[in-house]
């Protein structure tokens, strides 16, 4: 460090405690200006003899002055005071104008636009005020700012305006609506409520980026339309920057900090020229204009110029100074214009959501969509908004904020907007990946969520960081977290590994494949794949293999190790697709979207192992929905959700069909986000209503929710009985569906077998309860329809005794006959099948010969005789007894208590013949049976070859 | 109560009355897979990963302390909650709010075994604290305002107050009582023995047989 002194020079005394102190240049070098927030004056100095001629000095404000302006032709001297005034001046010659605004606080800063039509002061009042300076009318008051503000600067254009408040807080506004257009929350240090130090911010002098001293010591700058951070000047500086300025041509800048050192900084190369350690703080600088020179002003109200501060070897800052003039609109003025321009823009916005919002709803909000959508708000309203809220909406709420738009202009479809909601095509839905929810800058999103484990990321400093979670961190395997410098926005995870995809950004950007496997016995075996001009869409993985659909509709599959195995071409744009074990589910568009807003797609399940396809067909949805999810159930059969709230399962029944087996209840306080299901119930995650995606923190918990088919309402008034009915018999069906497949590939299915005996008893239970709300709702021919669908003999039995004890005589005889008719049918089955399968007879026949004891067997026909009899005596007979014992029994109750207590024994009765149905049958059949088992024992051995010779 | 540390001052140590709280249920977020647990008590499970379950707090403090599990603070436990109810109980002072009836145990053993999962813990943890302080302070100076009763009802009083009032309260009653009722049983003992009375003067019995 080269040692230097300055020369300073007294120009506003400060007793006490520092103070706040400033220093201007007009554009000609001709004067500068300095101030102090501890004198009321304000000194107006020669620029070329400051030694000699004494500065002239305006005394108009009555407390310290705290902010100075100039208009960019040096023209008008602004300044504002703790007095809470903001007088304005003519220049150079110091004559008071007028006193432009007041404000009931102090005063922390003030700037002029380009034109210098406009003045923006500020303070530790709410809301930025932009002043005519024409007329001092109040153009706008920008709001949104939690603590005083202490920065402002136009951006070149005069469209933008940055504020900065004490507490750190950025934010950009857009002038001709007074949006924001981001907001970079506690991104410089926290001032507090000091009048001494400030927070500032500087727009480049190309006005491409925005200079914020940042919290480690550094500058950082951000881009001036994303609010993006693009990079940060970090140096020697030991203490927050409280100043900084950029040389008139942007190549440098120059900052100074708490810990009393002025740097000057390379802005290209992102380093450190110089540096000048002074004995106080300097509280603001200001380049002069056309020279190589610095003039500084401490705390202290002393100043001093620094020259010739860029070494002779460097650029001199003032080559190259960008050209570009302020735009000479009269911006605020011509009022009229503005809002036609409003309008146009509101209009031209609501097209684009309203292509957005069909767009599976806007899944990819990026900043830029984010802000456009604010501004549909037409006439003003987010503008009022933002005025009249005291608070900024953050991010979140600007999600929700967005939604309810969305939702807002959907239903104004009838109203003013009729003729473009008309004239708009619906578009077909974009593609996505199930599980993941939208990116959100600054928040952990989720790339993956499953039944198995989720994968989340975060955006930190260009590069985001990936982590894999297992929900049973017992059992999985601990993954460790992952540098992602791709950005990778696609994932998906199964127990064997993960795999991630991004899509294109630029040429730069290629779309990269990644796979990492969790278990390896080689070290490294992650793989990438890259795409040129080719951007993967969706990704899934399964036992073995990777699978990624890309935007050329290319189905790429890969084993587990990077091979490239397939590449098949697809029939239409990808939507979608799923993963699990063998199976790849793939969901493509089959043409483009209906003029009734309905989406046409199909979807593939294929067996990679076997190279084949298992299912195909056209996916249901919603009239007005979209796809929202896609995945395999616990069972493997392929589910999908939609954004009506309907989950679909699809069944073999009817050929192949989706069975709606949830939806959400109407106006529910609660949206569904579906992870996966199983037969019996749905998992997922209950987001609160505007929000329809969960987010990372505070970790989501799942939600079961039992499945309920949308069953017409039905006058029985059993509507949980008969939606479980129909479950169960659709989960009877599936798995006899199963058993005949496991059987026919010569699989043991004993296991299967019992699991559907299981559920043939559980669905008797459940026609049991159905018969009696029939019976007591008086529709007989329905629970006569039931009786039929009884499928054991011994619940056929109980329905019985359960109608009788109804004192429904006739409609006992109707189930007697249904029984005599079953039993017939079986015996049938059971004298024919043998012929056909010797192998078989011992079994069956020996079922029917417990059920009804045979008197003898000779011929088929005679058989068939004596079953009959035998049958129909038998249940009359236990029909009676049975009545007349429980009868006798309670006949002193039923009189006295008879219909109110009439449910009550139904269920007594139900309970007890349970239990007396097998007790009767054992104890009748074993007097009948015992003496018989013996003959017939000898007489089976033979059966077969009587049988084979009948 | 055969547990109790000194049964003559029906006292117990703040250690058995954490005992006796662990029997509450709570609701976990186990990350593991678990079948069923058949307890005497009743049956708890499955633990599906990822899914809410309730088990009694002995059991989550178990399996928290193994890394099986994530809390999920009851209800009353956020700072909303917490922050009407300090401000209710302040208001009030013949009243007590409705907590659990052991919830000072309960967050004292959430604060020991699960301070990661409880949002807010220092203001949850200084909310609870100031309702303890605030409701004993109450419940001290109620007991000023006693008259000369043999019964009190105050409700929603937790088992932690009960028991640092429960000796001063009981003896306090006898006293009354004993205090009360000679003269009573004056009028009604001259007719009886009164020295057998006398002789079996316990101060417990007539207690008892209210």
């Amino acid at each position: 460090m080269k040692s230097r002194s300055l020369k300073f020079r007294e120009a506003h005394k400060v007793g006490g405690s520092a103070a706040f102190c400033s220093i201007l240049w007009d554009h000609k070098a001709e004067h500068f200006v300095t101030s102090s927030s501890s004198d009321p004056s304000i000194s107006v100095h020669d620029g070329l003899s400051p030694s000699t001629l004494p500065p002239t000095i305006l005394r108009h404000h009555q407390d310290g002055v705290t902010a100075l302006a100039l208009s960019h032709d040096s023209t008008f001297l602004a300044s504002g005071s703790i007095d809470h005034c903001v007088k304005l001046y003519k220049f150079p010659s110091g004559e008071f104008q007028t006193n432009i605004t007041r404000f009931t606080l102090p005063i922390r800063v003030l700037a002029f636009n380009g034109s210098g039509s406009l003045l923006a002061a500020a303070g530790d009042d709410e809301g930025i005020k932009l002043i005519n300076t024409f007329d001092g009318s109040i153009v706008r008051v920008l709001k949104g700012h939690k603590g005083p503000v202490t920065g402002l600067d136009f951006h070149l254009n005069g469209e933008l305006l940055a504020s900065i408040d004490s507490t750190g807080t950025v934010l950009c506004w857009e002038l001709q609506n007074g949006i924001v257009s981001f907001i970079l929350k506690g991104v410089a240090p926290d001032t507090g409520f000091s009048t001494s130090i400030v927070n500032i911010l500087r727009w480049s002098p190309d006005g491409r980026t925005l200079a914020v001293p940042g919290l480690r010591n550094d500058v950082v700058m951000y881009d001036r339309f994303t609010g993006e951070k693009l990079f940060a000047l970090r140096g020697d500086h030991l203490e927050a920057i409280c100043y900084l300025t950029w040389a008139p041509n942007g190549k440098y800048i120059a900052t100074s900090g708490l810990d009393k050192q002025v740097l000057l900084w390379d802005v290209d190369k992102k380093q450190d020229i110089d540096r000048h350690k002074f004995e106080e703080r300097i509280s603001c600088m200001a380049w002069k204009p056309n020279c190589n020179a610095l003039s500084v002003i401490d705390a202290r109200g002393k100043y001093g110029i620094w020259e010739s501060l860029v070494p002779s070897s460097m650029i001199s800052p003032t080559v190259g100074i960008p050209d570009i003039l302020p735009k000479k609109r009269n911006e605020i003025h011509n009022f009229d214009d503005e809002i036609e321009e409003e309008l146009h823009g509101a209009s031209e916005s609501l097209n684009d959501s309203l292509v957005d919002s069909d767009d599976g709803e806007s899944h990819h909000t990026s900043r830029k969509r984010l802000r456009k959508k604010t501004c549909i708000d037409d006439d003003g309203d987010a503008y009022e908004e933002l005025n009249d809220g005291s608070s900024l909406p953050s991010a979140s709420e600007f999600r929700k904020k967005s939604h309810r738009v969305h939702r807002e202009k959907q239903y104004a479809g009838s109203g003013a907007f009729k003729s473009t909601a008309a004239s708009t095509k619906y578009k077909m839905q974009s593609s996505f990946q199930p599980g993941t929810t939208p990116l959100e800058p600054g928040k952990r999103t989720f790339l993956c969520y499953n039944m198995l484990g989720c994968i989340t990321t975060i955006e930190h400093e260009g590069n985001s960081r990936i982590e894999t979670d297992f929900h049973d961190t017992g059992r999985g395997p601990r993954v460790s977290s992952m540098i992602d410098i791709y950005g990778f926005t696609m994932a998906s995870i199964n127990e064997s590994g993960c795999v991630f995809a991004n899509p294109c950004k630029g040429e730069k950007n290629m779309s990269v494949l990644m796979y990492r496997p969790f278990r390896s016995w080689a070290s490294n075996s992650e793989w990438t794949m890259r795409f040129e001009g080719e951007e993967v869409k969706v990704v899934a993985n399964g036992a073995g293999w990777v699978a990624a659909v890309t935007s050329l509709n290319l189905l790429r599959i890969f084993s587990e190790g990077g091979l490239q195995k397939h590449i098949l071409s697809l029939d239409g744009p990808v939507v979608t697709a799923v993963g699990r074990k063998d199976h790849l589910a793939v969901i493509t568009h089959v043409s483009d979207c209906l003029p009734s807003n309905e989406q046409v797609m199909e979807f593939r399940v294929l067996n990679i192992s076997k190279m084949t396809e298992e299912l195909k067909g056209r996916v249901a949805l919603t009239p007005g929905s979209r796809l929202t999810w896609i995945g395999f159930s616990d069972e493997g059969s392929l589910s999908s959700y939609d954004s009506k709230g309907v989950l679909r399962v699809f069944t073999s029944q009817y050929g192949g069909s989706w069975i709606p087996v949830f939806s959400k209840e109407k106006k529910q306080e609660e949206n569904y986000w579906v992870v996966g299901l199983n037969t019996t119930s749905v998992y997922c995650i209950a987001c609160k209503h505007p929000e329809i995606f969960p987010q990372v923190t505070p970790k989501p918990i799942l939600t079961i929710l039992d499945l309920s088919l949308p069953l017409a309402s039905s006058d029985l008034g059993a509507a949980s009985l008969e939606n479980e009915l129909m479950l169960k018999q659709l989960r009877l069906y599936e798995t006899q569906q199963r058993v005949d497949d496991m059987a026919s590939t010569g699989v043991d299915t004993t296991a299967l077998e019992d699991e559907a005996f299981d559920m043939e008893v559980s669905q008797d239970k459940c026609i049991l309860r159905l018969i009696s709300s029939c019976c007591s709702s008086d529709s007989f021919v329905r629970a006569s329809e039931l009786m039929r669908l009884l499928t054991l003999e011994k619940s056929m039995r109980a329905a019985i005794t359960l109608v009788t004890k109804l004192k429904l005589p006739f409609l006992a005889e109707k189930f007697c006959s249904i029984l005599e008719e079953r039993l017939l049918e079986e015996a049938n089955e059971a004298i024919t099948n043998p012929s056909q399968n010797p192998n078989k007879e011992v079994v069956t026949r020996v079922e029917s010969k417990v059920q009804n004891p045979p008197a003898s067997v000779q011929t088929s026909e005679n058989t068939e005789a004596v079953m009959k009899s035998s049958a129909t005596k038998l249940s009359a007979t236990t029909l009676v007894r049975k009545a007349k014992v429980s009868e006798g029994l309670k006949l002193g109750k039923e009189q006295t208590k008879k219909d109110e207590t009439e449910d009550a024994k139904i269920k007594e009765i139900k309970k007890l013949n349970l239990i007396k149905i097998p007790v009767n049958n054992v104890n009748k059949e074993d007097k009948g049976l015992r003496k018989e088992v013996n003959q017939e024992e000898a007489r089976r051995s033979s059966n077969p070859f009587l049988k084979s010779t009948v | 109560m055969a547990g109790q540390t000194d049964p003559h001052i029906s006292l117990f140590s703040p250690q058995e009355v954490e005992f006796m709280a662990e029997d509450e249920l709570v609701e976990i977020v186990p990350n593991m897979n678990m079948e069923q647990l058949n307890f005497i008590s009743g049956d708890f499970g499955r633990f599906i990963p990822q899914i809410p379950t309730k088990v009694p707090l002995w059991l989550a403090v178990a399996l928290k302390r193994r890394g099986k599990c994530s809390f999920r603070p009851p209800g009353w436990m956020s700072v909303d909650n917490l922050t009407q109810i300090l401000e209710a109980e302040r208001e009030s002072q013949s009243t007590f709010q409705a907590l659990p009836f052991s919830y000072v145990e309960i967050a004292r053993l959430l604060f020991d075994h699960a301070h990661d999962d409880i949002p807010d813990k220092y203001m949850v943890r200084s909310l609870v604290e100031d309702i303890r302080d605030v409701r004993l302070h109450k419940l001290e100076t109620n007991l000023g305002s006693f008259q000369g009763t043999s019964a009190v009802k105050i409700s929603n009083v937790s088992a932690m107050e009960v028991n640092i009032v429960r000796p001063f309260v009981r003896r306090a009653l006898e006293a009354f009582y004993k205090h009360d009722k000679p003269e009573a049983d004056i009028d009604r003992d001259t007719r009886s023995s009164r020295q057998q009375r006398e002789a079996n003067n316990e101060p417990r019995r007539p207690l008892r047989q209210r």
